[in-house]
């Protein structure tokens, strides 16, 4: 399926006009994205979205009649051909369809995904990077209530950056537009509270998203790959940080290999959970359960053995050749953020009738998390080189260091 | 058609929108629209029904009423239909209003004589007042949306007349301020502001702006729309969809000078506008923010500081367009509402959402071109140009330098910033220094290389490598220093996955010389210093073909001499004659003619064979430049696939004949009554030189007998040539049409064939005089004549109109060869031959003023028509 927009440009177009001077090109997208959050909004099986395919032509009418966008937000103008009998009053926001009646409350939920580039090499610093988002939902009676969520640190938390904010959001401190990760971090850095004044909207959304530097990766570890015939041997080592909180939702090391035959033989050891082989698909899963030990350092070492490989079956992969292969760690904790953020009850303030019930929920994911084979060449991005001399983007040079502590890191986006 | 059920209709809806236009064309087309506003009034079909065939008629009204007539009778209908609506709520009253709105407008029918546009109008301003306008209009819970949908038709209303609203600034000012809904008056309020600045300053007129946002509710004297001012915007005053213009001149509101009065009451407008501006959806209050920002910029007495409030606003959400709005008022307003730590921090705020790991890539993308083309408060370069601007330093940068893990669409954008660093760095290189985006560029490049240069790896990554590789040609080609590590770098590629030739070929036609030259050197190298017997021969007879030029004529040819014997199946012996043709080209000689010949001896295939002597016999016989002819492409043949056809271009082109556009104009002199025949006089002229021409002539009708060919050796651009003449023989005496093709060569000794445009033989033409009659008896001669035309032929009276110069004149310009007698002033008697053998008589006696009385005797009837024409057309000739 492919939705396209076409805005209406009414000048010459030779010399092509650059996109950025036409109003229609930032509406064409806002349109798109609506149209996309509408169809995978809460889309559970074939049935569900063809309903909501047919209900689009409709929908573009009511949003955009005579092809003037007036509402991004499709579910907004779905509701509000639904809503046509309530009686708006004045000042009713247009993004805000109908009001609320019930039992008033307010739920904030932080959630930080966690990512990181591993690469336990001498002259490739290591990267990491927090996301946050928090998502709020205000069941508030009245038509415009007041709401303010503040966001704290713990006293040794990293600063949020990058916050982008929800439209509802009324007014922003000047301090929270300007801290960013293109500055170096120093002791001055803004660490909150982070206040939001704003007027919520009906439905779910998201008050503001965040990056931050958190100073080490809560999982440091080093993968060792070595090439050997038929076979390859293996090693694992990863390290909980001690700030971390050891209770997880689940964790698992993911250890796929590419351009590869099937897994035929597998000799290995474990200091701590399971081992599952997926022979099939050439990998290897490494279940490391709900807790680190106590030592908080576990390893893994040992062999794998493939059989010929198959062109039908294994896509190829064109990062990981030869020897260039990495580990990938899956795991969540609840209750819990990296950088320490936490909203809680007497941070919100609601200037509405009622007192409402307060929720909140923090939970650390990981995404996008790397551990590089250091016995081979991996890439890089730019801020990795930084602390390197020679840049090059495939490192030859893999020199393994036994105190993985001593490695160069570097929080990614902070460069001097 | 009778009543239709609701699945007849979804099945003609559904014929209808497969296609419409041939829907329309076919039987049931013209009642389609008709049928459909019956339709809205029947009590069978369901609402939903209803709706969804207003929603055809909001999507296809130019099909469905194409023109005025149509669409005002339709728009008449639907408000009909609206009229009579029970007076219970009802789906259908929002989408009727935009469906007479868009009949008027879609079918170019608004305007102050329509009869529907004067019902529409009050009826969506009443509405959109929030007025009672009576049980018709539904029930009190259906009067807010209608009142936003009266609204939004008022604004289309507006966008197409631009002004027509004018007089009613001051009602939507006061609507807004009490409880009206917000984002539909706002919308409206902002673009009817804008048209009426936009027309008084180019009318250059103030008809009391103040008045305008003054007045109350109720506008005084009249209608409240103003299709005067309608009429003066309606020049296409301004693009409805705002865009910063590129000219200066398209936003000049400078001219127009409100007084202080008027200053203050439009500056609190806009407040109003701004100060409710968060109650508007993103999308609403990014329009609102473009059409304000437009409207004011320039404007004396409005200061932009209005914005400010909502800067610090805009500048934190994560929405795209809100952030572009910023961006529409910082190309309107530059210092005046952004000072240099502002424009940091935008620039900053763009640089993180250009790459803020929440925002999904197509934004990415678009924040990237933004910071490319970002509106500076004091650009270095020429407008328009795209440069990295100057407050984005490389500490900015640095997350948004590409690496080989991006998307390919964000990895070409980053490249695209990084390349115009790499410019901006040109002076600054060679210092040691440790950021250097030229050597950071250098390595991305050549692990974009590394990737392509895998065995059976994803076309896609090869794709990659060469975008990437055009990309920094554009940008950089004035830098050695980049792009001789580029061209190593691609020579390597070629020698690592000669697989790739194609995308060389292509590399090598895109990019100028800058890269060309030294890519075609390495290439060729790579491919001549290897002994050519592998599976890549093929390859690298491709790009052999594409760079052999005269240089390093030995060490091709001996590759080729010894790719020849490898040569055993057609296709690569027709890629090794490319090589061959394209040496020949270059002017290449005497190893060629040898490696020719050896191959005609050697191979086994007669069509390689064959070509091998052809182009040997080629190079022995012609001169260079007949050479380049024979073997240049053709300029009339499209580009073929086809090696062998592709091959065969050149000689083709020599030994056909092309279709060419006539560089030739002929047209036909003044006529020449002598002789024994009728003889048409040519002109020709050439816009080009052209040789051997030969021009054929066809009679349209074969009235005449066809006609002989004109031969011309020789005619040349600006040198006259003598007129050609051409003898008629017709068969009847009438007149005709001549069908002219000609056949001649270009300087570049290709043969042409020409269709040229017909000519017109005139009745007039074919005119011819008797011969001599006795001198003595003129009178008797002609009143013989007259005689022996009865009784088989005719007579005719007639009236010949006379112009100022009277009969005379008219004589002696278009009849003397023909007087028998003369008695001027007054009276002529004519006598005219008409081969083959006719005649035509005329006696013109006792002249008046105005005209003269004409008897006319012919003794072939059918002359009689053509006569009387000619005759009356003569005065008109004059």
């Amino acid at each position: 399926m492919i939705y396209a927009c076409v805005p209406l440009v009414e000048q010459t177009l030779s010399p092509h006009p650059p996109l950025i001077s036409i109003s229609g090109i930032s509406q064409g997208f806002e349109l798109l994205f609506g149209v996309q959050d509408f169809l995978s909004l809460s889309q559970k099986n074939d049935t569900e979205l063809n309903t909501k395919l047919n209900q689009l032509p409709d929908l573009l009418l009511q949003a955009c009649p005579f092809g003037t966008l007036l509402d991004a937000n499709l579910q907004n103008s779905l509701d509000s051909i639904n809503f046509a009998s309530v009686t708006h009053s004045q000042k009713q926001p247009a993004w805000k369809v109908g009001t609320y009646k019930g039992k008033p409350q307010v739920s904030i939920s932080i959630t930080e995904k966690v990512k990181s580039m591993q690469y336990d090499k001498q002259d490739i610093a290591d990267t990491w990077q927090v996301v946050g988002t928090v998502t709020c939902k205000c069941d508030l009676e009245g038509i415009m209530p007041n709401v303010t969520i503040s966001l704290s640190l713990p006293t040794n938390g990293s600063p949020l950056q990058d916050i982008l904010v929800h439209p509802c959001v009324t007014s922003l401190d000047s301090a929270i537009l300007t801290s960013s990760s293109i500055d170096a971090m120093d002791d001055s850095a803004f660490s909150g509270p982070y206040k939001f004044p704003l007027t919520p909207p009906l439905e779910s959304f998201n008050l503001c998203y965040y990056t931050s530097q958190v100073p080490v990766p809560p999982i440091l570890g080093f993968y060792q790959m070595k090439e050997e015939e038929i076979q390859v041997k293996i090693t694992v080592n990863l390290k909980l940080h001690e700030s971390v909180k050891n209770n997880f939702e689940f964790c698992e090391a993911h250890i796929p290999f590419y351009n590869r035959g099937p897994i035929t033989h597998v000799e290995y050891k474990v200091s701590f959970g399971q081992l599952e082989v997926f022979r099939e698909k050439s990998s290897l899963v490494w279940i490391i359960g709900q807790k680190f030990p106590k030592s908080m350092e576990i390893n893994l070492s040992g062999t794998v053995t493939f059989g010929a490989k198959s062109h039908e079956k294994q896509s190829f992969d064109e990062i990981c050749i030869g020897g260039t292969a990495y580990l990938k760690l899956h795991f969540r904790i609840l209750d819990y953020t990296l950088t320490g953020c936490y909203a809680d009850q007497h941070s919100v303030q609601v200037f509405a009738s009622g007192k409402p019930k307060i929720s909140t929920h923090r939970k650390l994911i990981s995404s996008d998390y790397y551990i590089w084979n250091s016995k081979a060449p991996a890439p890089v991005t730019y801020g990795s080189l930084l602390l390197s001399e020679s840049l090059c983007l495939l490192s030859e040079s893999g020199k393994v260091r036994n105190k993985i502590t001593s490695r160069p890191m570097r929080p990614s986006g902070n460069s001097r | 058609m009778g009543p239709l059920s609701r699945e007849t209709w979804a099945q003609r809806l559904a014929a209808f929108r497969a296609s419409p236009s041939a829907f329309m064309a076919g039987p049931e087309g013209e009642d389609l629209g008709r049928d459909l506003l019956s339709e809205l009034r029947s009590d069978k079909l369901s609402e939903q029904t209803k709706v969804s065939l207003l929603a055809l008629s909001l999507e296809y009204p130019a099909q469905l009423w194409p023109d005025a007539t149509a669409a005002e009778a339709a728009a008449t209908s639907l408000l009909d239909t609206l009229v009579l609506l029970p007076p219970r709520p009802s789906a259908l009253r929002r989408p009727l209003l935009l469906a007479a709105t868009t009949a008027l407008v879609a079918g170019d029918a608004l305007g102050p004589t329509s009869e529907a546009s004067r019902r529409l109008l009050p009826l969506l301003l009443g509405l959109a007042s929030g007025r009672d306008l009576g049980r018709g209009f539904g029930p009190a819970s259906e009067q807010r949306p209608l009142q936003a949908t009266a609204c939004e038709c008022l604004r289309e209303l507006e966008s197409c007349k631009p002004g027509l609203l004018g007089g009613c600034l001051g009602l939507l000012r006061g609507l807004l301020g009490q409880e009206g809904p917000v984002q539909p008056l706002s919308l409206l309020l902002a673009l009817a502001l804008r048209n009426t600045l936009v027309i008084q300053a180019r009318a250059r007129a103030r008809a009391g702006l103040q008045g305008l946002l003054m007045a109350g509710d109720t506008p005084s004297g009249g209608d409240p729309w103003n299709w005067a001012l309608a009429e003066e915007g309606d020049a296409r005053l301004q693009p409805q969809a705002p865009s910063w213009p590129a000219a200066e001149e398209e936003c000049g509101l400078a001219v127009l000078e409100p007084t202080p009065e008027e200053a203050r009451e439009l500056r609190a407008a806009v407040a109003q506008l701004l100060d409710t501006s968060y109650l508007l959806t993103p999308v609403a209050q990014a329009q609102l923010l473009w059409l304000l920002g437009w409207a004011l910029r320039g404007l004396r007495g409005q200061t932009p500081v209005l914005f400010k409030p909502q800067l610090v606003r805009l500048l934190g959400t994560a929405q795209l367009t809100l952030l572009h709005a910023v961006l529409a008022l910082k190309a309107a307003f530059g210092e005046a509402l952004f000072t240099a730590q502002d424009e940091a921090l935008l620039l900053r705020r763009l640089t993180v959402a250009a790459q803020h790991p929440a925002l999904p890539l197509p934004a990415h993308l678009f924040h990237l071109h933004c910071l490319l083309s970002f509106p500076e408060n004091w650009p270095l370069g020429p407008t328009g140009e795209e440069a990295a601007p100057l407050l984005l330093g490389p500490r900015l940068c640095r997350g948004l330098l590409p690496s080989l893990l991006h998307d390919p669409m964000a990895l070409l954008a980053r490249l695209h910033l990084l390349c115009l660093l790499c410019a901006e760095d040109e002076e600054k290189e060679e210092k040691g220094q440790d950021w250097s985006p030229r050597h950071y560029l250098e390595e991305l490049l050549a692990g974009l290389r590394q990737r392509a240069a895998l065995d059976g790896g994803p076309r896609a990554s090869a794709t990659l490598c060469f975008q990437a590789s055009y990309l920094v040609v554009q940008c950089l080609a004035t830098q050695p220093t980049v792009l001789t590590p580029l061209t190593h770098g691609l020579a390597r590629l070629y020698r690592a996955r000669p697989v790739l030739a194609p995308h060389f070929v292509d590399l090598l036609d895109r990019v100028g010389p800058e890269l060309g030259e030294p890519l075609r050197v390495a290439l060729r190298q790579e491919v001549v210093s290897r002994p050519g017997r592998d599976e890549a021969l093929r390859w690298h007879l491709q790009i052999l073909a594409e760079v052999a030029d005269g240089n390093a004529q030995s060490a091709t040819l001996g590759f080729l001499g010894a790719a020849a014997a490898h040569c055993t199946d057609w296709g690569l012996q027709q890629a090794l004659l490319r090589v061959c043709r394209a040496l020949l080209r270059a002017g290449v000689g005497g190893g060629l003619a040898d490696l020719l010949q050896a191959l005609a001896r050697q191979w086994e295939d007669p069509d390689g064979r064959d070509h091998a002597r052809l182009y040997y016999i080629l190079l022995a016989h012609l001169a260079g430049p007949k050479l380049g002819v024979a073997l240049g492409p053709s300029p009339a043949a499209p580009a073929l696939a086809s090696s062998l056809v592709a091959e065969n271009q050149g000689f083709a082109a020599v030994l056909m004949v092309q279709e060419a556009p006539a560089p030739i104009r002929l047209s036909v002199g003044p006529h020449r009554a002598a002789g024994p025949g009728p003889v048409l006089q040519l002109h020709v002229e050439v816009l080009e030189p052209a040789y051997s021409l030969e021009l054929r002539f066809r009679v349209e009708g074969q009235v005449y007998a066809p006609l002989g060919a004109v031969h011309v050796p020789c005619l040349c651009p600006g040198r006259p040539c003598r007129p050609l003449l051409l003898p008629l023989q017709p068969r009847r005496p009438a007149p005709t049409r001549l069908d002219v093709r000609a056949l001649y060569t270009t300087p570049t000794g290709l043969t042409c064939h020409a269709h040229l445009p017909p000519l017109p033989v005139n009745f007039a033409d074919l005119f011819l005089p008797f011969p001599q009659a006795p001198e003595g008896d003129k009178l008797g001669f002609f009143e013989e004549l007259w005689d022996s035309c009865l009784p088989k032929g005719a007579e005719s009276r007639l009236w010949c109109p006379l112009g100022p110069q009277g009969l005379e004149a008219l004589v002696s310009r278009h009849l003397e060869p023909f007087v028998v007698v003369a008695q001027p002033p007054t009276s002529y008697h004519i006598a005219i031959r008409l081969p083959p053998d006719s005649r035509l008589l005329l006696r013109l006696e006792a002249a008046q003023e105005d005209g003269v009385p004409v008897a006319l005797r012919t003794d072939d009837w059918a002359v009689l028509p053509l006569a009387g024409d000619y005759l009356r057309g003569l005065s008109a000739a004059v």
